[in-house]
C-alpha cells in the first residue's frame, strides 16, 4: 500500500495541526482523513468534527489516489541509478520508495518516461548493454520490467526521452545512438539470432519483452557520453571524439557538428534560451548555439571548477540558470548573465559529483561518488541527505 | 589786391626762373619784359579802371596802418604766412594748403582763395562785419620798379594777400626766415645738442621710471593670442595648414654615389687589407745623429764586410752640420723598389674569427602551447591499492584500466569515473600487466612470481568475451600442446579462480619480470631476467598453447622486450644495449648502443621506426632506427632513475616516469620524410605522486585515443593526467 505525504492547513485556529508532512495511505477517502485529523486533535478538544478537504482548491470527493489521478497531481519522485546495479526511487524528502533491481551490471543512466498517475514508466540504462523499461505502480509500489531494449554493443551510458514521451534515445560506448519506442506493448520484437551463438543455454533469464531499436544513428568516432532531445525531431549527442552532433530523427541524418577541443562529458539544452551547455574533461562549462551551421562557436565559457565538469543542467523554468557538477566535489549554480563567478558553490559532497538535475519545483539535485543524493533549495541552501 | 598778389607771384616765379629768362632774354630789350608786365597789367587795369574811385587812397592808408600794426603783433603769424606762401608757390593749388589756423584775425572771410573777391571792391570783412576794401591801386609796374630801385626796404617787404597790404619784415623776422631757410630751429634759444637723459637703460634703478601700475594685460594671458593660437590649431586640425615638414634626404637631395658600382669592387673594398707600415725613422736616419749612433771604424769595417742582406742597417749614418749639406739619397730608387716588392710578394691574409652567439646554438623549438593537446593537470586519482602499483595497462577501447600491485591484486578501473569495477586477488606481487591489444578479444596478461596469468575480465561486449573465450579454448579440443622444452607448463584455472576471471596459468621456471603482447594478440612474450642462463625470454602462442625460447645464447641480462607493432621484429633490451631480431629470418638485424649504464624500460613508436629507452642513470634516449645505432637524442630531464617510458598511439607524444615522482611529457613528431629528423620538445612536467620508500612513479601509459596519460606510483595510487 503506497503512502502519500500530506500536510494539513486550516484558517480556523481551533483545528490547527502541526505543519509537518504526514504519511497517509493513498487509498484514504474524506472520512479517513477526517478521522486522522480528529485523532490529532483529540488532545485539544474532545468532540468529533467532520472535515472537508480541499486539495489545490478542489474538494476531495473520492480516494486520494483517484483524485490525484483525475486531477493530474503527481508527487515528485526522484529516480537514481547507481553503481550497485540498481535504480532507486526517492521522495523529495529523501525517503527511498522503491529499489529497481534487475540489471546485471552498473546502472549508468535513468530517465522517467511518464510520472503522472499511479503507474509511472521509467528507464534504466546499464553497463550490461541493455536499457530496461519499467512500469512502477506507486499505489501498490510494485515495479515490473516491461521491456528489455537490446541492441547496443557497449555500455549504454546515456538515455533521453523525447518531449512527447513516446520515444527515447540512447547513447552507448559502442559509438552508436539508438532510437527506441517508449510505449509499452505486449508484443516482443523479433530479434535476429546471431548465427554463431554457441550455446543457447548461456542466455540468462530475460526481464521483460525484448525490444529492438527503431533507428540507429552512427557517425561518432568515439563513445557517446550524453544525448538529449532538442525538440521532438532533433537529437543532440555529445561524444568523446570532441564533437557535439545534432541529428534529425525523421531522416536519421546528421544536421550539424559542433567541434570542441576536449572530450565532452555532458550536455544540456534549454528551450528557454536555446543554448547548449557542455561540460568537458577540462575546467570549463561552454555554451553553444546549436543553430549555427558552421560549427564550433563557443558563446561563453564558465570557469570556476577545478576538475572535469561531469554534469550540467539548465534550470527548467529559468532561462539563465544552470547547475553544474564537477570532479572537484562541488556543485555550482550559475547565472549566465554573470559568467565570471557562480552564484553559489554547493559544497555538500565529499567525493566526485557525477550527476545534477532540477525538479519542476526548482529543487536542485546532485549525486556523487560518496553514495549520496543531495537536494538543494535555491533560496536557502539547505541540503538533505 | 588780386592783381598785386598775382604780380607778386609773377615776380617770384620770375626770380626763380631768372636764369632761364636770362638765357632767353639775354640780348633782348627790356621792352619785352615790360611787354609781359604790360599784358598782365592790362588785364588788371581794365578792372581797376572800372572800379577806380576817389576813395582809394584813404583805404590804402588805413589798411597799411593796420597791416603794420598786425605784423608787429603777430610775427609768428607772418612767418607761417610766409611758409604758406612759399609752399603755395611750389604747388599750384592753393586749396591744399588752406588751414583755419592761418586765419588772419582781421579778415574774417576765412581761408578761401582770394580771387573770389577779384570782382569786388572789398577784400573781406573785419571783425565788426565791415567790408575791408581793397587798397587803391596806386602802384603800377613803374611804381614797383621805382620802389625796387629806391626803397632800401623793398627786399624785406612782403605783400599780404589777404589784406592786400605790403608788410615790411623786422630784423627778427628776417633772421627767423633765414634760420628756417637754413633748416635750423626757429627758436634761437633752443639747444639742439642737449645731453640725452637715458631713462631706459640696462641699469636697475631703485625707483621705477614711471609710477604707473602694471597693466592687467601684462599678467593675464592674452585672449587675442589665445584666439590666434586656437585658430591656428583648428586650421592645422582641419588640414588647412600643413605643419612644416622635415626635409627628408632620401627624396633625391642626396644620391648614392656608389649605387651603380659593381658589387665585387665593393666587396674588395670591404676586404681591403692595409699595407704594413714602414717603421718610423730613428736616430740613425737623422742628418745630425748623436755621436753614439755614428759608426766607429770597426763598425764601419764590419758593415762593409757584411753581405748586404746581413747588414743591420742598409746605410751608414752620417753627420752633417746642416740640412742644406745633406746630399741626395743614392739608394732611394732601390729602397722604393724593395718596398714595392715587399708589398707585392708578402702574402697577407685576413684572420677569420668566428663570432657565435651562444643563444643561436640553442635549437629553435616550438612553444609548448603550440603543441597542444598534451596532458597538463591531474584529473583523477584511482585509489584502492594498498601496495605500490608496479604496472598499469589500458584496454584498447580506452574504457578500462588494469593495474597490478604489490598487494597481490589486479584491479580493473573505469577510466572516466575512477571506480574500481573489479578486483582479482592473484596471490602475489604483480610485476607486470598487459592488456591484449586486439580489440576483438578482452584478455589481460598478468606476470607475478614465476607465473603468467591470462585473465578474462569480461568487461566488454558479449561477442568480444565469447571470442576471447574461444581463443583460450581453441586448443583444448586439439592434441595435447607440444611442450617445447618442458620448462613451461600451461594449465587451466579452476573453481574460484575461474569465477574471478582467471583462465590460464603459464608456469615459468623462474620469476617473470615482464609480459608483453604482440599487436595481433595471439603471441605474448615474457622475460625472466637471469644473467647466467640463455632461458630468459619466452614467446607464447595463446591459440596453440605453445611456448618457445627464441634465443639459444645468453647475450646479457635481459631487461625488457617488445614486439614491433607492424613488422616481425622483436626488441630485446639488455643491460647496455638493445638488440633487434627478425623473427622470420631468425637473425639479429641491429644492435642499438644506448650509452647508458642500465636500461630500465623501452617503448617502440607506433610507426615502428623509433624507439625510446629509459635507463636507471636518469637518461632517456631516442633512437631513430633508420638513422643510426646511436641515440638520436639523449634527454636528461629527470633527477632520478627513469622507470617507465611510453608512446602515445595516435598523438605525437611520449612520456617518461621517474623515481623523482614526476612524469615528463614530451612532444615527439615523427616525419614521413626520411630526411627530416624527429622533432622532440619537452612540454610538461606532471607531478602528482607522493614519494614512498624513495620510489616515485613506477609505470606510465597513455590512453589509446585521448591525449591522457596514466601513471602509477609507489604511493599505491594511479593518476590520470589530462
Amino acid at each position: 500500500m503506497s503512502q502519500i505525504q500530506a500536510r494539513f492547513f486550516t484558517e480556523d485556529k481551533r483545528y490547527v495541526v502541526d505543519d509537518v508532512p504526514f504519511s497517509i495511505p493513498a487509498a484514504s477517502e474524506v472520512q479517513d482523513l477526517s478521522n486522522v485529523i480528529n485523532k490529532l486533535l483529540e488532545a485539544k478538544n474532545g468532540n468529533k468534527v467532520d472535515f472537508d478537504f480541499l486539495v489545490r482548491g478542489q474538494f476531495l470527493r473520492t480516494s486520494l489516489s483517484t483524485h490525484m489521478a483525475t486531477e493530474g497531481i503527481s508527487t515528485v519522485w526522484i529516480l537514481t541509478g547507481s553503481y550497485d546495479k540498481t535504480a532507486r526511487i526517492w521522495s523529495t524528502e529523501g525517503k527511498p520508495a522503491m529499489t529497481v533491481a534487475g540489471h546485471t551490471d552498473v546502472v549508468k543512466d535513468v530517465a522517467w518516461v511518464k510520472r503522472e498517475g499511479l503507474t509511472s514508466l521509467l528507464l534504466t540504462a546499464s553497463l550490461d548493454q541493455t536499457v530496461l523499461l519499467w512500469e512502477w505502480n506507486s499505489e501498490r509500489n510494485k515495479v515490473k520490467a516491461r521491456h528489455c531494449c537490446r541492441g547496443h554493443a557497449g555500455s549504454v551510458d546515456t538515455i533521453s526521452v523525447d518531449p512527447t514521451g513516446t520515444k527515447f534515445c540512447s547513447g552507448s560506448w559502442d559509438k552508436m545512438l539508438k532510437i527506441w519506442s517508449a510505449v509499452p506493448t505486449d508484443e516482443q520484437d523479433e530479434i535476429e539470432e546471431p548465427a554463431d551463438r554457441p550455446r543457447k543455454k548461456q542466455k540468462t533469464q530475460q526481464l521483460g519483452l525484448t525490444r529492438t531499436p527503431l533507428m540507429t544513428l552512427s557517425g561518432h568516432s568515439e563513445a557517446v557520453s550524453s544525448v538529449l532531445w532538442c525538440d521532438s525531431e532533433e537529437v543532440c549527442s555529445a561524444s568523446w571524439d570532441h564533437t557535439i552532433r545534432i541529428w534529425d530523427v525523421d531522416t536519421g541524418g546528421m544536421k550539424t557538428t559542433l567541434t570542441g577541443s576536449k572530450v565532452f562529458n555532458c550536455i544540456s539544452y534549454s528551450p528557454l534560451c536555446r543554448r547548449l551547455a557542455s561540460g568537458s574533461t577540462d575546467r570549463h562549462i561552454r555554451l553553444w548555439d546549436p543553430r549555427t551551421k558552421d560549427g564550433s562557436l563557443v558563446l561563453l565559457s564558465l570557469t570556476s571548477h577545478t576538475g572535469w565538469v561531469t554534469a550540467v543542467k539548465w534550470a527548467p523554468s529559468h532561462a539563465h540558470q544552470l547547475v553544474s557538477g564537477s570532479l572537484d566535489n562541488l556543485v555550482k549554480l550559475w547565472d549566465t548573465r554573470s559568467c565570471k563567478a557562480p552564484l553559489y558553490d554547493l559544497a555538500a559532497h565529499e567525493d566526485k559529483v557525477f550527476c545534477v538535475d532540477w525538479t519542476e519545483s526548482g529543487l536542485m539535485l546532485s549525486g556523487g561518488a560518496d553514495n549520496k543524493l543531495y537536494t538543494y533549495r535555491y533560496s536557502a541552501q539547505q541540503a538533505e541527505a | 589786391m588780386k592783381k598785386a598778389g598775382g604780380k607778386t607771384a609773377l615776380k617770384r616765379s620770375k626770380e626763380e626762373d631768372e636764369e632761364q629768362n636770362q638765357i632767353f632774354n639775354f640780348n633782348r630789350k627790356p621792352a619785352d619784359e615790360d611787354k609781359d608786365d604790360d599784358l598782365s597789367d592790362s588785364e588788371d587795369s581794365v578792372y581797376s579802371g572800372l572800379e577806380d574811385s576817389g576813395s582809394d587812397s584813404e583805404e590804402e592808408e588805413g589798411s597799411d596802418d593796420d597791416e603794420e600794426e598786425g605784423s608787429d603783433d603777430n610775427d609768428d603769424k607772418m612767418k607761417e604766412k610766409k611758409e604758406g606762401e612759399v609752399s603755395e608757390e611750389k604747388k599750384k593749388h592753393e586749396y591744399e594748403h588752406d588751414s583755419s589756423d592761418e586765419e588772419d584775425i582781421r579778415n574774417t572771410v576765412g581761408n578761401i582763395p582770394m580771387e573770389w573777391y577779384k570782382d569786388f571792391p572789398h577784400i573781406g570783412y573785419n571783425l565788426d562785419g565791415k567790408k575791408i576794401y581793397k587798397p587803391i591801386r596806386n602802384k603800377d609796374e613803374l611804381d614797383d620798379f621805382l620802389d625796387k630801385m629806391e626803397n632800401p626796404e623793398y627786399w624785406r617787404t612782403v605783400h599780404d594777400k589777404q589784406t592786400g597790404s605790403d608788410v615790411v619784415l623786422s630784423d627778427d623776422q628776417v633772421e627767423l626766415v633765414n634760420r628756417l631757410q637754413r633748416g635750423q630751429f626757429g627758436d634761437v634759444n633752443f639747444n639742439e645738442c642737449e645731453p640725452m637723459v637715458e631713462f631706459f637703460s640696462s641699469d636697475v634703478m631703485i625707483h621705477p621710471v614711471t609710477n604707473r601700475p602694471a597693466d592687467k594685460r601684462s599678467f593675464i594671458p592674452s585672449l587675442t593670442e589665445k584666439e590666434k593660437v586656437s585658430k591656428l590649431v583648428h586650421a592645422i586640425k582641419m588640414g588647412w595648414i600643413k605643419p612644416r615638414r622635415v626635409e627628408d634626404d632620401g627624396r633625391g637631395r642626396y644620391y648614392n654615389l656608389w649605387a651603380s658600382e659593381d658589387s665585387s669592387i665593393l666587396a674588395r673594398h670591404k676586404m681591403h687589407l692595409p699595407a704594413p707600415k714602414i717603421p718610423l725613422p730613428g736616430h740613425h736616419e737623422s742628418y745630425n745623429p748623436p755621436p753614439e749612433y755614428l759608426f766607429t771604424d770597426e763598425e764601419r769595417a764590419l758593415w762593409e764586410q757584411q753581405d748586404p742582406a746581413d747588414r743591420k742597417l742598409p746605410f751608414v749614418p752620417r753627420k752633417y752640420s746642416s740640412l742644406r749639406q745633406v746630399p741626395a739619397f743614392s739608394q732611394f730608387i732601390h729602397e722604393r723598389f724593395e718596398r714595392c716588392l715587399d708589398l707585392y710578394l708578402c702574402p697577407r691574409q685576413r684572420k677569420m674569427r668566428v663570432n657565435v652567439n651562444p643563444e643561436d646554438l640553442i635549437p629553435q623549438l616550438p612553444k609548448p602551447k603550440d603543441l597542444q593537446p598534451f596532458p597538463t593537470t591531474r584529473s583523477l586519482v584511482y585509489r584502492g591499492h594498498s601496495g605500490l602499483v608496479r604496472s598499469i595497462s589500458v584496454s584498447p577501447s580506452g574504457q578500462w584500466l588494469a593495474s597490478g600491485s604489490d598487494d597481490g591484486s589486479v584491479r580493473f578501473w573505469e577510466v572516466c569515473s575512477s571506480r574500481c569495477m573489479k578486483t582479482v586477488q592473484v596471490g602475489g606481487a604483480v610485476k607486470s600487466v598487459a592488456w591484449n591489444p586486439n580489440p576483438s578479444v578482452c584478455l589481460l596478461a598478468v606476470a607475478l612470481d614465476s607465473v603468467v596469468l591470462i585473465l578474462s575480465p569480461s568487461l566488454a561486449d558479449k561477442q568480444v568475451i565469447l571470442s576471447s573465450e574461444r581463443l583460450l579454448s581453441a586448443q583444448q579440443e586439439g592434441e595435447e600442446p607440444a611442450e617445447g622444452n618442458g620448462s613451461v607448463v600451461w594449465s587451466e584455472a579452476e573453481g574460484e579462480e575461474l569465477n574471478q576471471g582467471l583462465r590460464l596459468k603459464i608456469q615459468h621456471p623462474k620469476a617473470v619480470h615482464q609480459v608483453v603482447w604482440h599487436a595481433k594478440g595471439d603471441y605474448l612474450a615474457s622475460v625472466m631476467p637471469d644473467n647466467t642462463s640463455h632461458l630468459q625470454v619466452y614467446i607464447h602462442q595463446l591459440s596453440r598453447r605453445r611456448s618457445q625460447n627464441p634465443f639459444s645464447r645468453n647475450k646479457g641480462l635481459v631487461q625488457c622486450i617488445s614486439f614491433h607493432p607492424i613488422r616481425p621484429y622483436f626488441f630485446v633490451a639488455t643491460q647496455r644495449s638493445i638488440r633487434i631480431y627478425n623473427l622470420v629470418k631468425q637473425e639479429m638485424t641491429k644492435k642499438l648502443q644506448t650509452n647508458s649504464k642500465w636500461i630500465s624500460s623501452m617503448a617502440v613508436h607506433p610507426g615502428g621506426d623509433h624507439v625510446i629507452c629509459g635507463s636507471y642513470d636518469c637518461k632517456l634516449s631516442w633512437f631513430d632506427l633508420d638513422l643510426s645505432t646511436k641515440p638520436y637524442k639523449m634527454l636528461r630531464h629527470h633527477k632520478k632513475a627513469v622507470r617507465g617510458v611510453a608512446y602515445h598511439r595516435l598523438y605525437p607524444l611520449f612520456a617518461s616516469a621517474s623515481d623523482d615522482g614526476s612524469v615528463i611529457v614530451c612532444h615527439g613528431t615523427v616525419y614521413n620524410d626520411l630526411l627530416q629528423n624527429p622533432l622532440i620538445v619537452p612540454v610538461k612536467v606532471l607531478r602528482g605522486h607522493v614519494m614512498t620508500h624513495d620510489l616515485g612513479v613506477l609505470d606510465v601509459t597513455f590512453h589509446p585515443t585521448q591525449p591522457w596519460v596514466f601513471s602509477s606510483g609507489a604511493d599505491a595510487t594511479i593518476c590520470l593526467f589530462t
